[in-house]
């Protein structure tokens, strides 16, 4: 059996006493053992929560419809509908509703219900115990890279970073084949199928093939993660960032802060998603594109890396699954990642 | 000890550079007539001063070339960085400090020069001058307390400043070494080669334009990071033409850092000038400050 299925299959009755003595995924550093939750059978029950922004349940609804027809249960938190100025309710109630729903065994998922901020108010305040012992898939992008990143440089458990509730479209028949593929593909990382993407090759890519975990996310969340205990950790990983409502100059101070914090240097591959870049109102104009801003911090590395990857604050947002190994494939006529 | 580099003389030199943001030379001239004629100091006016490339005030390379001319230049007593912007990150891991650190020179400004100063206390332990920048010299500016508080720090005066009450105000005596500056900078830094040692010290922070929700969440970083556990003191400057979101945060930016410091038991004061606006005082980062926040006035003395 191969070391990953074995870990993959033995996850629903591992304690945390065991964990040191079963066979180790390696990341970069050679410390943390990298585990997925089971994937979701039919019938299994997805919780749906908002750690950070308010949300109305009948804006949940379409998602709540859609998981449904996967074959899936849905259970809705008590802070769908729940208030507290931009919150969706209270700090405690927000990480109230997120304990119940990591501690409710019944609960194979949690799919957050929409970004905004505020996850990183509760997170040190959550209870992981039950989680560690009995993993499940935590959903969603944006201000939910909070979770994506803790549980990568904590437990080891992989997650999927994809669209959330707020993005299924009320009306099916008018949205756009993408829209519906890309939610589609929350419904196929979830069942436990190996994933595969395919991106639009960029002139500035950088050519390569890498084999790595894959971790990542909103890169404004990400230096906000920088030194605390959610910190990520990039070292011998394939990363992939994305971002909206930014400045260029504030897009570049990012990649400088990745770079001297050392989280560019030791990587296996650069992935970068959709930028919605703001104008400067006063037209100050920085001189640098994106592709400029990224290429000169990794001047001196050789790993890959892409551009225009379909994951962002935009409708090509395909499900991806951090925490877990894939291949980057870049080359002049194709770009793909798939796991592996 | 911290190094304190020379206090200025009657005749010194101030070498004058842009390292970020590009100013025209017209808004730099009143600054430097006001160092030559009243102050009594000479000036040495860098060729990024006035030079422009897109947003920045030079290519990385020409920013650089001509602030490393004036650390290196012993005739150069102090450099003042005409005006922030964006762009120190983008060249302080190319700055070389060799000659700098033989012979401390003060180095004076604040926004992205923030990144200046906590990079020099965090790897040279040498005081710098977070003060008013030439904007602030202009339409009668360098009357004002503020520009002429960078005056007499620069002339070696200590610096003993007493500013009102504010209700959020936590009273307490703090002392210790004073720290600080812009606080999208000072998140921007942290578990980089220039972040800030913070504990036992006097922080100040300050900020401007920012979204309330992200003022939140850095402070969220600072102190998930251990940077506000083990403070002296803190003060907070201005926080100025603060933006929100279509949903309202529900806070003002006071309360919010009110909250985000209140399990903590040392001196807080609000409103202290510094700031982006005019109310800006020249504070040496890194000297040992007495911070007293009293019922009625608060002080911060050398």
């Amino acid at each position: 059996m191969e070391r990953k299925t074995f870990i993959q299959s033995s996850v629903a009755t591992l304690t945390a006493s065991y964990l040191p003595s079963i066979p180790r995924l390696h990341d970069g550093e050679g410390e943390t053992l990298f585990v997925s939750p089971p994937a979701l059978k039919l019938g299994d029950v997805i919780g749906i929560t908002s750690p950070a922004g308010y949300i109305i349940n009948q804006e949940i609804q379409s998602a709540v419809k859609k998981m449904e027809s996967w074959g899936y249960k849905i259970k809705i938190g008590e802070t769908i509908d729940k208030r507290d100025f931009t919150f969706g309710g209270t700090d405690e109630e927000r990480a109230k509703d997120f304990q119940q729903m990591l501690d409710d065994p019944k609960i194979k998922a949690i799919m957050c219900a929409r970004g905004g901020y505020g996850a990183v108010r509760i997170i040190d305040k959550l209870n992981w115990e039950k989680f560690k012992v009995k993993p499940k898939w935590i959903i969603g992008f944006s201000d939910v890279t909070v979770f994506h990143s803790h549980l990568n440089r904590n437990f080891g458990i992989a997650s999927i970073h994809s669209k959330m509730c707020n993005s299924f479209p009320d009306d099916w028949t008018t949205a756009e084949p993408v829209q519906i593929e890309t939610i589609e593909s929350i419904q196929l990382a979830l069942s436990g199928i190996k994933m595969k993407y395919n991106a639009v090759p960029n002139s500035q890519n950088k050519p390569g093939v890498a084999d790595g975990i894959l971790i990542g996310g909103n890169l404004k969340m990400l230096e906000t993660l920088s030194a605390t205990k959610s910190d990520i950790n990039t070292a011998g990983k394939i990363l992939f960032v994305e971002d909206t409502g930014e400045y260029m100059y504030n897009i570049d101070r990012m990649f400088w802060h990745l770079k001297r914090t050392g989280k560019l240097s030791q990587l296996k591959g650069l992935i970068v998603g959709g930028f919605k870049i703001k104008v400067d109102e006063d037209a100050d104009d920085f001189g640098r594109t994106l592709q400029d801003v990224v290429l000169e911090k990794i001047k001196a590395f050789r790993y890959p890396v892409c551009f225009d990857f379909p994951v962002g604050h935009q409708k090509n947002n395909y499900a991806l699954k951090c925490g877990v190994k894939h291949r980057l494939n870049v080359a002049a006529n194709e770009v793909n990642l798939k796991e592996v | 000890m911290i190094r304190i580099p020379p206090y200025l003389q009657k005749g010194d030199t101030i070498g004058l550079v842009c390292p970020a943001g590009f100013m025209p030379v017209e808004r730099v001239s009143e600054c430097i007539r006001v160092i030559n004629e009243d102050w009594g100091f000479t000036t040495k006016v860098g060729s990024s001063v006035g030079r422009q490339y897109h947003y920045f005030s030079g290519t990385d390379e020409e920013r650089l070339e001509d602030f490393q001319l004036m650390l290196d230049d012993d005739n150069v007593k102090a450099i003042l960085c005409a005006r922030g912007g964006y762009g120190i990150s983008r060249i302080i891991d190319k700055t070389d400090f060799t000659r700098f650190k033989e012979n401390p020179k003060w180095i004076i400004g604040f926004s992205d020069v923030t990144v200046l100063h906590s990079h020099i206390y965090r790897n040279y332990y040498v005081s710098t001058l977070h003060a008013p920048m030439a904007n602030a010299f202009n339409e009668d500016g360098f009357k004002n307390e503020y520009v002429q508080s960078l005056r007499h720090a620069l002339e070696g005066k200590k610096i003993k400043y007493q500013v009102k009450k504010h209700e959020f105000n936590k009273k307490g005596e703090g002392i210790g070494e004073l720290i600080g500056g812009n606080l999208a900078l000072l998140a921007h830094l942290v578990g980089t080669d220039s972040d800030l040692k913070t504990k036992g010290r006097i922080l100040f922070i300050e900020d401007v334009g920012e979204y309330l929700y992200n003022v939140d969440r850095m402070l969220y970083q600072l102190k998930r990071s251990g940077k506000l556990d083990k403070l002296a003191g803190l003060i907070v400057g201005g926080f100025t033409d603060m933006k929100d979101t279509e949903r309202p945060f529900g806070q003002n930016v006071h309360e919010i850092i009110r909250d985000a410091v209140a399990e903590y038991d040392y001196p807080v004061c609000f409103d202290f000038p510094v700031s982006h606006e005019k109310e800006n005082y020249a504070l040496k980062i890194g000297v040992g400050y007495k911070l007293k926040v009293g019922k009625n006035k608060v002080t911060l003395e050398e």
